[in-house]
Protein backbone atom coordinates (compact mmCIF):
# COMPACT_ATOMS: atom_id res chain seq x y z
CA UNK A 1 0.00 0.00 0.00
CA UNK A 2 2.52 2.63 1.00
CA UNK A 3 4.90 1.46 -1.74
CA UNK A 4 2.43 1.94 -4.23
CA UNK A 5 1.49 5.57 -2.59
CA UNK A 6 5.12 6.25 -2.64
CA UNK A 7 5.45 5.72 -6.60
CA UNK A 8 2.43 7.41 -7.12
CA UNK A 9 2.54 11.29 -5.88
CA UNK A 10 -0.56 12.54 -6.71
CA UNK A 11 -2.43 10.00 -4.93
CA UNK A 12 0.26 10.10 -1.80
CA UNK A 13 -0.88 13.96 -2.09
CA UNK A 14 -4.26 12.83 -1.52
CA UNK A 15 -3.79 10.33 1.06
CA UNK A 16 -2.01 13.54 2.89
CA UNK A 17 -5.05 15.90 2.16
CA UNK A 18 -7.04 12.87 3.83
CA UNK A 19 -5.47 12.06 6.58
CA UNK A 20 -4.78 15.99 7.75
CA UNK A 21 -8.13 16.73 7.34
CA UNK A 22 -9.66 13.93 9.15
CA UNK A 23 -7.74 15.41 12.41
CA UNK A 24 -9.83 18.60 11.24
CA UNK A 25 -12.81 16.45 11.24
CA UNK A 26 -13.47 15.00 13.98
CA UNK A 27 -11.52 18.01 16.15
CA UNK A 28 -13.84 21.05 14.08
CA UNK A 29 -17.38 18.97 12.89
CA UNK A 30 -18.69 18.28 16.62
CA UNK A 31 -18.31 21.86 17.97
CA UNK A 32 -19.46 23.49 14.98
CA UNK A 33 -22.75 20.52 14.80
CA UNK A 34 -23.35 21.47 18.39
CA UNK A 35 -22.73 25.66 18.33
CA UNK A 36 -25.00 25.37 15.23
CA UNK A 37 -28.39 24.25 17.04
CA UNK A 38 -31.05 26.30 17.77
CA UNK A 39 -30.45 28.40 21.03
CA UNK A 40 -33.18 28.37 23.57
CA UNK A 41 -35.67 31.51 22.33
CA UNK A 42 -34.71 30.99 18.55
CA UNK A 43 -38.11 30.22 16.76
CA UNK A 44 -38.79 29.80 13.02
CA UNK A 45 -40.16 32.33 10.94
CA UNK A 46 -44.07 33.14 10.62
CA UNK A 47 -45.58 33.37 7.50
CA UNK A 48 -45.13 36.70 7.40
CA UNK A 49 -42.27 37.14 8.56
CA UNK A 50 -40.51 34.84 5.95
CA UNK A 51 -42.59 36.75 3.40
CA UNK A 52 -40.76 39.73 5.20
CA UNK A 53 -37.41 38.40 5.16
CA UNK A 54 -38.02 37.74 0.96
CA UNK A 55 -38.56 41.48 0.72
CA UNK A 56 -35.34 42.40 2.75
CA UNK A 57 -33.35 40.08 0.40
CA UNK A 58 -35.31 41.21 -2.93
CA UNK A 59 -34.28 44.97 -1.48
CA UNK A 60 -30.59 44.03 -0.53
CA UNK A 61 -30.92 45.41 2.96
CA UNK A 62 -28.32 43.02 3.76
CA UNK A 63 -26.28 44.87 1.17
CA UNK A 64 -25.75 47.80 3.97
CA UNK A 65 -27.18 46.32 7.12
CA UNK A 66 -25.52 43.33 8.68
CA UNK A 67 -27.35 41.24 11.44
CA UNK A 68 -24.58 39.73 13.22
CA UNK A 69 -23.28 41.59 16.38
CA UNK A 70 -19.61 40.80 17.58
CA UNK A 71 -18.64 40.34 21.22
CA UNK A 72 -17.21 44.20 21.64
CA UNK A 73 -17.99 46.42 23.90
CA UNK A 74 -19.20 48.93 21.76
CA UNK A 75 -21.00 46.38 19.58
CA UNK A 76 -23.22 45.21 22.52
CA UNK A 77 -24.01 48.25 24.17
CA UNK A 78 -25.29 49.97 20.75
CA UNK A 79 -26.86 46.63 19.61
CA UNK A 80 -27.27 44.52 22.65
CA UNK A 81 -26.36 41.16 23.02
CA UNK A 82 -23.35 39.65 20.85
CA UNK A 83 -25.06 36.88 18.13
CA UNK A 84 -24.85 33.32 18.67
CA UNK A 85 -24.15 30.83 16.03
CA UNK A 86 -27.08 28.86 16.75
CA UNK A 87 -29.82 31.69 16.67
CA UNK A 88 -29.13 31.42 12.47
CA UNK A 89 -30.64 28.04 12.94
CA UNK A 90 -33.59 29.26 10.85
CA UNK A 91 -31.72 31.46 8.10
CA UNK A 92 -31.54 30.34 5.17
CA UNK A 93 -29.97 31.99 3.43
CA UNK A 94 -28.13 33.68 6.87
CA UNK A 95 -28.11 37.84 6.17
CA UNK A 96 -24.65 38.71 8.09
CA UNK A 97 -23.87 41.13 5.44
CA UNK A 98 -19.68 42.09 5.58
CA UNK A 99 -20.92 45.85 5.17
CA UNK A 100 -22.28 48.54 7.73
CA UNK A 101 -23.60 51.41 5.54
CA UNK A 102 -26.37 51.55 7.88
CA UNK A 103 -26.55 50.28 11.32
CA UNK A 104 -26.71 46.62 12.40
CA UNK A 105 -29.92 45.24 12.55
CA UNK A 106 -29.63 41.52 14.30
CA UNK A 107 -32.24 42.78 17.65
CA UNK A 108 -33.70 45.66 15.64
CA UNK A 109 -37.12 44.45 16.92
CA UNK A 110 -36.15 45.32 20.64
CA UNK A 111 -35.92 49.23 20.76
CA UNK A 112 -37.82 50.09 16.98
CA UNK A 113 -41.15 49.56 16.84
CA UNK A 114 -44.06 49.17 13.53
CA UNK A 115 -44.70 53.21 13.71
CA UNK A 116 -41.11 54.04 13.59
CA UNK A 117 -40.29 51.37 10.76
CA UNK A 118 -43.33 53.57 8.91
CA UNK A 119 -42.07 56.72 8.91
CA UNK A 120 -38.31 55.58 8.51
CA UNK A 121 -39.12 53.76 5.33
CA UNK A 122 -41.23 56.65 3.53
CA UNK A 123 -38.60 59.20 4.41
CA UNK A 124 -35.65 57.77 6.34
CA UNK A 125 -34.02 61.74 6.30
CA UNK A 126 -37.25 62.78 7.84
CA UNK A 127 -36.48 60.66 11.25
CA UNK A 128 -32.79 60.15 11.25
CA UNK A 129 -31.37 63.44 10.23
CA UNK A 130 -28.61 63.61 7.54
CA UNK A 131 -29.78 59.78 6.44
CA UNK A 132 -28.43 58.33 3.71
CA UNK A 133 -30.64 55.14 3.18
CA UNK A 134 -32.77 55.86 0.60
CA UNK A 135 -36.92 55.76 0.75
CA UNK A 136 -38.60 52.65 0.20
CA UNK A 137 -41.98 54.02 -1.35
CA UNK A 138 -43.01 51.13 -3.74
CA UNK A 139 -42.85 48.68 -0.60
CA UNK A 140 -46.35 50.51 0.58
CA UNK A 141 -47.84 49.37 -2.65
CA UNK A 142 -46.01 46.69 -3.81
CA UNK A 143 -47.99 42.92 -2.54
CA UNK A 144 -46.04 40.64 -0.40
CA UNK A 145 -45.39 36.64 -2.16
CA UNK A 146 -47.29 35.48 0.71
CA UNK A 147 -47.35 31.62 -1.24
CA UNK A 148 -43.74 31.57 -2.03
CA UNK A 149 -43.04 32.10 1.50
CA UNK A 150 -45.34 29.50 2.57
CA UNK A 151 -43.91 26.94 0.08
CA UNK A 152 -40.28 27.66 1.50
CA UNK A 153 -41.93 26.93 4.92
CA UNK A 154 -42.95 23.63 3.84
CA UNK A 155 -39.78 23.26 1.80
CA UNK A 156 -38.04 23.83 5.53
CA UNK A 157 -40.28 21.99 7.36
CA UNK A 158 -39.97 18.04 5.55
CA UNK A 159 -36.18 18.60 4.27
CA UNK A 160 -34.27 20.62 7.33
CA UNK A 161 -37.37 19.12 9.69
CA UNK A 162 -37.18 22.81 11.20
CA UNK A 163 -40.15 22.27 14.17
CA UNK A 164 -43.61 24.24 13.20
CA UNK A 165 -46.38 23.13 14.86
CA UNK A 166 -43.94 21.83 17.26
CA UNK A 167 -43.03 22.97 20.95
CA UNK A 168 -40.24 25.60 21.19
CA UNK A 169 -38.30 26.15 24.67
CA UNK A 170 -38.54 29.78 25.55
CA UNK A 171 -35.92 32.06 27.59
CA UNK A 172 -38.50 32.23 30.00
CA UNK A 173 -39.31 28.42 30.40
CA UNK A 174 -42.67 28.81 28.64
CA UNK A 175 -42.93 27.19 25.40
CA UNK A 176 -43.99 28.36 21.84
CA UNK A 177 -45.25 27.13 18.99
CA UNK A 178 -45.30 28.34 15.51
CA UNK A 179 -47.71 26.98 13.42
CA UNK A 180 -47.99 25.85 10.02
CA UNK A 181 -51.07 26.44 8.16
CA UNK A 182 -51.96 22.81 6.05
CA UNK A 183 -53.05 24.67 2.82
CA UNK A 184 -51.93 27.88 1.31
CA UNK A 185 -55.41 29.10 1.73
CA UNK A 186 -55.15 28.51 5.97
CA UNK A 187 -51.39 30.03 5.28
CA UNK A 188 -52.56 33.13 3.13
CA UNK A 189 -55.71 33.50 6.25
CA UNK A 190 -52.78 33.43 9.16
CA UNK A 191 -50.62 35.71 7.06
CA UNK A 192 -53.37 38.13 7.03
CA UNK A 193 -54.19 37.86 10.33
CA UNK A 194 -50.82 38.88 11.89
CA UNK A 195 -50.80 41.59 8.90
CA UNK A 196 -54.26 43.25 10.96
CA UNK A 197 -51.66 43.49 13.88
CA UNK A 198 -49.06 45.43 12.56
CA UNK A 199 -51.34 47.69 10.16
CA UNK A 200 -53.11 48.72 13.39
CA UNK A 201 -50.06 50.62 14.75
CA UNK A 202 -49.72 52.03 11.17
CA UNK A 203 -51.05 55.31 9.64
CA UNK A 204 -50.73 54.73 5.94
CA UNK A 205 -54.45 54.84 4.94
CA UNK A 206 -53.88 53.16 1.50
CA UNK A 207 -51.92 50.15 3.63
CA UNK A 208 -54.73 49.96 6.09
CA UNK A 209 -57.12 49.85 2.78
CA UNK A 210 -55.47 47.06 1.14
CA UNK A 211 -54.89 44.80 4.16
CA UNK A 212 -58.93 45.45 5.13
CA UNK A 213 -59.16 44.46 1.72
CA UNK A 214 -57.26 40.72 2.27
CA UNK A 215 -53.95 42.25 0.83
CA UNK A 216 -50.61 42.19 2.06
CA UNK A 217 -48.43 44.74 0.80
CA UNK A 218 -44.70 43.75 1.14
CA UNK A 219 -43.67 46.98 4.17
CA UNK A 220 -46.44 45.18 6.39
CA UNK A 221 -44.08 41.92 5.80
CA UNK A 222 -41.41 43.37 6.07
CA UNK A 223 -42.05 45.43 9.09
CA UNK A 224 -43.49 41.86 10.34
CA UNK A 225 -39.71 40.60 10.03
CA UNK A 226 -38.11 43.52 11.56
CA UNK A 227 -40.29 43.27 14.51
CA UNK A 228 -39.12 39.44 15.00
CA UNK A 229 -35.38 40.30 14.98
CA UNK A 230 -34.64 40.04 18.81
CA UNK B 1 42.72 36.93 -6.14
CA UNK B 2 40.47 34.09 -5.71
CA UNK B 3 37.26 34.52 -8.13
CA UNK B 4 35.31 34.48 -5.46
CA UNK B 5 36.56 37.35 -3.34
CA UNK B 6 36.25 39.31 -6.33
CA UNK B 7 33.12 38.59 -7.15
CA UNK B 8 32.28 39.67 -3.84
CA UNK B 9 34.06 42.66 -3.84
CA UNK B 10 32.20 43.56 -6.79
CA UNK B 11 28.90 42.76 -5.55
CA UNK B 12 29.68 44.92 -1.81
CA UNK B 13 30.74 48.05 -4.20
CA UNK B 14 27.46 47.36 -6.21
CA UNK B 15 25.23 47.37 -3.36
CA UNK B 16 26.89 50.31 -1.53
CA UNK B 17 26.93 51.90 -4.84
CA UNK B 18 22.93 51.47 -4.58
CA UNK B 19 22.73 52.63 -1.21
CA UNK B 20 24.02 55.80 -1.79
CA UNK B 21 21.59 56.28 -4.76
CA UNK B 22 18.64 55.06 -2.87
CA UNK B 23 19.62 57.54 0.42
CA UNK B 24 22.35 59.49 -0.01
CA UNK B 25 20.67 62.49 -2.10
CA UNK B 26 17.90 62.31 1.01
CA UNK B 27 21.04 63.77 3.39
CA UNK B 28 21.67 60.02 4.81
CA UNK B 29 25.43 60.42 3.98
CA UNK B 30 26.07 63.81 4.25
CA UNK B 31 26.38 66.31 7.61
CA UNK B 32 22.78 67.50 6.98
CA UNK B 33 21.02 64.60 7.58
CA UNK B 34 19.77 63.63 11.29
CA UNK B 35 20.97 60.84 13.05
CA UNK B 36 18.09 58.12 12.44
CA UNK B 37 19.29 58.44 8.81
CA UNK B 38 22.55 58.26 9.30
CA UNK B 39 22.35 55.04 11.55
CA UNK B 40 20.09 53.09 9.10
CA UNK B 41 22.39 53.55 6.23
CA UNK B 42 25.42 52.45 9.27
CA UNK B 43 23.42 49.64 9.28
CA UNK B 44 22.58 48.99 5.46
CA UNK B 45 26.73 49.28 5.05
CA UNK B 46 27.43 46.58 7.81
CA UNK B 47 24.90 44.28 6.37
CA UNK B 48 26.08 44.37 3.41
CA UNK B 49 29.81 44.08 4.46
CA UNK B 50 28.69 41.04 6.83
CA UNK B 51 26.58 39.46 3.86
CA UNK B 52 29.12 39.33 1.74
CA UNK B 53 32.03 38.12 4.34
CA UNK B 54 29.69 35.41 5.20
CA UNK B 55 28.49 34.06 2.15
CA UNK B 56 32.41 33.96 0.37
CA UNK B 57 33.34 31.90 3.07
CA UNK B 58 30.84 29.65 3.05
CA UNK B 59 31.16 29.62 -0.79
CA UNK B 60 34.60 28.93 -0.32
CA UNK B 61 34.72 26.11 2.23
CA UNK B 62 32.01 24.40 -0.03
CA UNK B 63 34.69 24.26 -2.71
CA UNK B 64 37.80 22.89 -0.84
CA UNK B 65 36.04 21.45 2.21
CA UNK B 66 36.46 17.17 1.84
CA UNK B 67 33.74 15.16 4.19
CA UNK B 68 35.69 13.11 7.36
CA UNK B 69 34.86 10.81 10.02
CA UNK B 70 33.69 7.45 10.36
CA UNK B 71 30.93 6.87 7.97
CA UNK B 72 28.02 4.56 9.71
CA UNK B 73 27.34 0.74 8.46
CA UNK B 74 23.95 1.45 7.03
CA UNK B 75 23.60 3.21 3.70
CA UNK B 76 20.29 4.29 1.37
CA UNK B 77 20.45 3.52 -2.22
CA UNK B 78 24.31 4.44 -1.94
CA UNK B 79 24.08 7.38 0.46
CA UNK B 80 25.54 7.06 3.32
CA UNK B 81 25.63 8.84 6.98
CA UNK B 82 28.58 10.20 9.22
CA UNK B 83 28.98 9.22 13.03
CA UNK B 84 29.78 12.74 14.09
CA UNK B 85 28.98 14.22 17.44
CA UNK B 86 26.40 16.55 17.23
CA UNK B 87 27.74 20.19 18.04
CA UNK B 88 27.06 21.08 21.46
CA UNK B 89 25.43 24.42 21.14
CA UNK B 90 22.99 22.79 18.50
CA UNK B 91 22.14 19.92 20.89
CA UNK B 92 21.67 22.00 23.46
CA UNK B 93 19.40 24.85 21.79
CA UNK B 94 17.41 21.70 20.26
CA UNK B 95 16.62 19.90 23.97
CA UNK B 96 16.09 23.56 25.37
CA UNK B 97 13.34 24.09 22.46
CA UNK B 98 11.46 20.73 23.76
CA UNK B 99 11.57 21.87 27.30
CA UNK B 100 9.89 25.31 26.24
CA UNK B 101 7.24 23.72 24.64
CA UNK B 102 5.86 22.06 26.46
CA UNK B 103 6.47 24.40 29.17
CA UNK B 104 4.77 26.62 26.99
CA UNK B 105 1.89 24.78 25.56
CA UNK B 106 0.74 23.38 29.06
CA UNK B 107 1.83 26.33 31.36
CA UNK B 108 3.01 29.85 29.77
CA UNK B 109 0.24 29.90 26.91
CA UNK B 110 -2.16 26.94 27.27
CA UNK B 111 -3.48 26.13 23.94
CA UNK B 112 -7.03 26.70 25.34
CA UNK B 113 -6.66 29.34 27.34
CA UNK B 114 -7.89 32.43 24.90
CA UNK B 115 -11.53 32.50 24.46
CA UNK B 116 -12.64 35.72 22.20
CA UNK B 117 -15.82 35.91 24.66
CA UNK B 118 -13.88 35.05 27.94
CA UNK B 119 -11.52 38.58 26.51
CA UNK B 120 -14.92 40.51 25.73
CA UNK B 121 -16.08 39.64 29.43
CA UNK B 122 -12.95 40.41 30.43
CA UNK B 123 -13.06 43.87 28.47
CA UNK B 124 -17.03 44.91 30.07
CA UNK B 125 -15.60 44.22 33.52
CA UNK B 126 -12.98 46.35 32.84
CA UNK B 127 -15.10 49.11 31.65
CA UNK B 128 -17.75 48.66 34.22
CA UNK B 129 -15.27 49.21 36.90
CA UNK B 130 -13.84 52.01 35.00
CA UNK B 131 -17.46 53.66 34.68
CA UNK B 132 -18.34 53.13 38.57
CA UNK B 133 -15.32 54.55 39.67
CA UNK B 134 -15.70 57.49 37.57
CA UNK B 135 -19.24 58.53 37.73
CA UNK B 136 -19.69 57.28 41.33
CA UNK B 137 -20.08 61.00 42.69
CA UNK B 138 -21.40 62.67 39.57
CA UNK B 139 -22.27 66.24 39.96
CA UNK B 140 -25.09 67.87 38.43
CA UNK B 141 -23.94 68.81 35.36
CA UNK B 142 -21.87 65.80 34.37
CA UNK B 143 -25.34 63.90 34.96
CA UNK B 144 -26.94 66.16 32.77
CA UNK B 145 -24.04 65.69 30.10
CA UNK B 146 -24.29 62.03 30.36
CA UNK B 147 -28.39 62.40 30.03
CA UNK B 148 -27.94 64.28 27.17
CA UNK B 149 -25.83 61.61 25.47
CA UNK B 150 -28.19 58.62 26.27
CA UNK B 151 -30.45 60.40 24.90
CA UNK B 152 -29.11 61.16 21.51
CA UNK B 153 -27.69 57.82 21.28
CA UNK B 154 -31.16 56.37 22.43
CA UNK B 155 -33.65 58.72 22.62
CA UNK B 156 -33.27 61.17 19.33
CA UNK B 157 -34.18 58.45 16.82
CA UNK B 158 -37.31 58.70 17.58
CA UNK B 159 -38.43 61.82 19.78
CA UNK B 160 -35.84 63.85 17.69
CA UNK B 161 -32.78 65.32 18.30
CA UNK B 162 -34.65 68.55 19.60
CA UNK B 163 -36.67 66.47 21.78
CA UNK B 164 -39.94 67.39 20.14
CA UNK B 165 -41.26 64.07 18.69
CA UNK B 166 -40.25 65.41 15.38
CA UNK B 167 -43.77 66.88 14.23
CA UNK B 168 -46.34 64.19 15.96
CA UNK B 169 -44.05 61.04 15.19
CA UNK B 170 -43.33 60.16 18.98
CA UNK B 171 -44.20 62.40 22.30
CA UNK B 172 -43.10 65.77 22.79
CA UNK B 173 -40.85 65.69 25.71
CA UNK B 174 -41.17 69.29 26.55
CA UNK B 175 -44.75 69.04 27.48
CA UNK B 176 -45.85 66.21 30.92
CA UNK B 177 -48.75 65.00 28.01
CA UNK B 178 -50.19 66.52 24.79
CA UNK B 179 -53.70 66.85 24.02
CA UNK B 180 -54.11 64.02 22.22
CA UNK B 181 -52.52 61.95 24.61
CA UNK B 182 -54.80 63.07 27.59
CA UNK B 183 -58.01 62.39 25.38
CA UNK B 184 -56.73 58.95 24.12
CA UNK B 185 -56.45 58.22 28.26
CA UNK B 186 -59.98 59.29 28.78
CA UNK B 187 -61.67 57.57 26.06
CA UNK B 188 -59.89 54.23 26.08
CA UNK B 189 -58.60 54.25 30.12
CA UNK B 190 -55.04 53.30 31.00
CA UNK B 191 -53.56 50.74 33.02
CA UNK B 192 -51.65 51.53 35.75
CA UNK B 193 -49.07 48.62 35.55
CA UNK B 194 -46.50 51.70 35.07
CA UNK B 195 -47.13 52.37 39.18
CA UNK B 196 -47.08 48.86 40.03
CA UNK B 197 -51.05 48.30 40.46
CA UNK B 198 -53.36 46.26 38.08
CA UNK B 199 -56.20 48.75 39.39
CA UNK B 200 -56.44 50.08 35.86
CA UNK B 201 -57.87 53.84 35.13
CA UNK B 202 -61.30 53.42 33.72
CA UNK B 203 -62.54 54.61 29.79
CA UNK B 204 -64.84 56.97 29.33
CA UNK B 205 -67.93 54.39 30.17
CA UNK B 206 -66.54 54.78 34.02
CA UNK B 207 -65.44 58.60 34.54
CA UNK B 208 -68.12 60.74 36.22
CA UNK B 209 -67.73 64.15 36.30
CA UNK B 210 -69.10 64.87 39.88
CA UNK B 211 -70.17 68.36 39.03
CA UNK B 212 -72.84 67.43 36.47
CA UNK B 213 -73.41 63.88 37.79
CA UNK B 214 -73.49 62.66 34.42
CA UNK B 215 -70.61 60.61 32.44
CA UNK B 216 -68.02 62.70 30.69
CA UNK B 217 -68.77 64.54 27.11
CA UNK B 218 -67.19 64.84 24.36
CA UNK B 219 -66.93 68.46 24.72
CA UNK B 220 -65.91 68.18 28.22
CA UNK B 221 -63.23 65.77 27.21
CA UNK B 222 -61.75 68.22 24.08
CA UNK B 223 -61.90 70.88 27.31
CA UNK B 224 -59.70 69.07 29.52
CA UNK B 225 -57.78 68.12 27.35
CA UNK B 226 -56.78 70.91 26.25
CA UNK B 227 -56.57 72.31 29.99
CA UNK B 228 -53.95 68.83 30.79
CA UNK B 229 -52.29 69.39 28.30
CA UNK B 230 -51.96 73.24 28.81
CA UNK B 231 -50.17 72.41 31.96
CA UNK B 232 -53.40 72.88 34.45
CA UNK B 233 -53.43 76.48 34.27
CA UNK B 234 -56.18 78.76 32.91
CA UNK B 235 -60.30 78.58 33.77
CA UNK B 236 -61.47 76.41 30.63
CA UNK B 237 -61.75 72.77 31.36
CA UNK B 238 -60.78 73.48 35.22
CA UNK B 239 -63.74 72.83 36.61
CA UNK B 240 -64.42 69.32 34.93
CA UNK B 241 -60.53 68.23 36.26
CA UNK B 242 -61.84 69.10 39.50
CA UNK B 243 -65.13 66.95 38.84
CA UNK B 244 -63.27 64.19 37.17
CA UNK B 245 -59.44 63.63 37.73
CA UNK B 246 -58.85 65.48 40.55
CA UNK B 247 -60.94 62.59 42.34
CA UNK B 248 -57.62 60.65 41.93
CA UNK B 249 -54.97 62.70 40.35
CA UNK B 250 -55.07 65.30 43.10
CA UNK B 251 -56.32 68.86 42.89
CA UNK B 252 -52.53 69.65 41.71
CA UNK B 253 -52.61 67.10 39.24
CA UNK B 254 -49.60 66.45 41.14
CA UNK B 255 -50.90 62.29 41.36
CA UNK B 256 -51.04 59.67 44.23
CA UNK B 257 -48.88 57.15 45.03
CA UNK B 258 -50.14 53.27 43.83
CA UNK B 259 -53.74 55.39 42.26
CA UNK B 260 -52.53 58.10 39.85
CA UNK B 261 -49.40 58.94 38.00
CA UNK B 262 -48.31 62.51 38.11
CA UNK B 263 -50.12 64.30 35.24
CA UNK B 264 -48.71 67.84 35.99
CA UNK B 265 -45.31 67.69 34.93
CA UNK B 266 -42.87 65.25 33.95
CA UNK B 267 -40.81 63.51 37.39
CA UNK B 268 -38.35 61.64 37.01
CA UNK B 269 -39.67 58.38 38.47
CA UNK B 270 -42.14 58.39 35.89
CA UNK B 271 -39.38 58.76 32.53
CA UNK B 272 -37.54 55.73 34.65
CA UNK B 273 -40.50 53.71 34.90
CA UNK B 274 -41.43 54.24 30.86
CA UNK B 275 -37.86 53.55 30.02
CA UNK B 276 -37.91 50.37 31.90
CA UNK B 277 -41.41 49.00 30.59
CA UNK B 278 -42.12 50.95 27.45
CA UNK B 279 -45.95 51.79 27.03
CA UNK B 280 -48.16 52.15 24.03
CA UNK B 281 -50.70 55.21 23.80
CA UNK B 282 -51.94 57.36 21.50
CA UNK B 283 -48.70 57.29 19.16
CA UNK B 284 -47.69 54.18 19.30
CA UNK B 285 -45.91 51.93 21.24
CA UNK B 286 -42.32 52.89 22.50
CA UNK B 287 -40.32 49.82 23.58
CA UNK B 288 -38.51 49.10 26.52
CA UNK B 289 -34.82 49.95 27.05
CA UNK B 290 -33.17 47.57 29.04
CA UNK B 291 -29.44 48.08 28.03
CA UNK B 292 -28.94 51.33 30.25
CA UNK B 293 -26.62 51.06 33.44
CA UNK B 294 -28.02 52.11 36.55
CA UNK B 295 -26.27 55.36 36.07
CA UNK B 296 -27.51 55.80 32.82
CA UNK B 297 -31.00 55.09 33.84
CA UNK B 298 -30.37 57.75 36.75
CA UNK B 299 -29.08 60.39 34.09
CA UNK B 300 -31.41 60.27 31.62
CA UNK B 301 -34.49 60.65 34.10
CA UNK B 302 -33.28 63.56 35.53
CA UNK B 303 -32.44 65.05 31.99
CA UNK B 304 -35.85 64.02 30.26
CA UNK B 305 -37.75 65.12 33.35
CA UNK B 306 -35.62 68.79 33.37
CA UNK B 307 -36.34 68.99 29.53
CA UNK B 308 -40.28 70.37 30.09
CA UNK B 309 -38.75 72.30 32.69
CA UNK B 310 -36.85 74.66 30.13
Amino acid sequence: MFHWLEKNPFFFAVAVFVVIAFAGLIEILPNFAQASRPVIGTKPYTTLELAGRHVYIKNSCNACHSQLIRPFKSETDRYGHYSLSGEYAYDRPFLWGSKRTGPDLMRVGNYRTTDWHENHMKDPAGVVPGSIMPAYRWMFKNTADIDTAYAEQLTVMKAFAVPYNAEIPMVDGSKATVTLADTVEGARASALEEAKVIAADMKDQDVKDAVAAGQVPEIVALIAYLNSLK
Amino acid sequence: MNKTVLAAIIVVIAMLGFTYVAVGSAGGMGGDGDWVNKLAVLGAVVLVIVTAFVVTKYVRQMQSDTASGKLADENWDGIGEYKNELPLGWAVIFLGSIIWAIWYFLAGYPVNAYSQIGEYNEEVAAHDTKFEAQYANMDDATLNAMGESVFIVQCAPCHGLQADGMGGKAADLHVRLAEQSVKHAVVNGANNNLLGTSMPMPDRNGLMNANTNALVTDAEIDAVAKYVAGGLKGTEGADVFAGTCAACHGPDGKGMEMVAPNIAEMSPAMVDMVLRHGKKGAIGAMPAFTNLTEVQYKALDAYVASLSKK
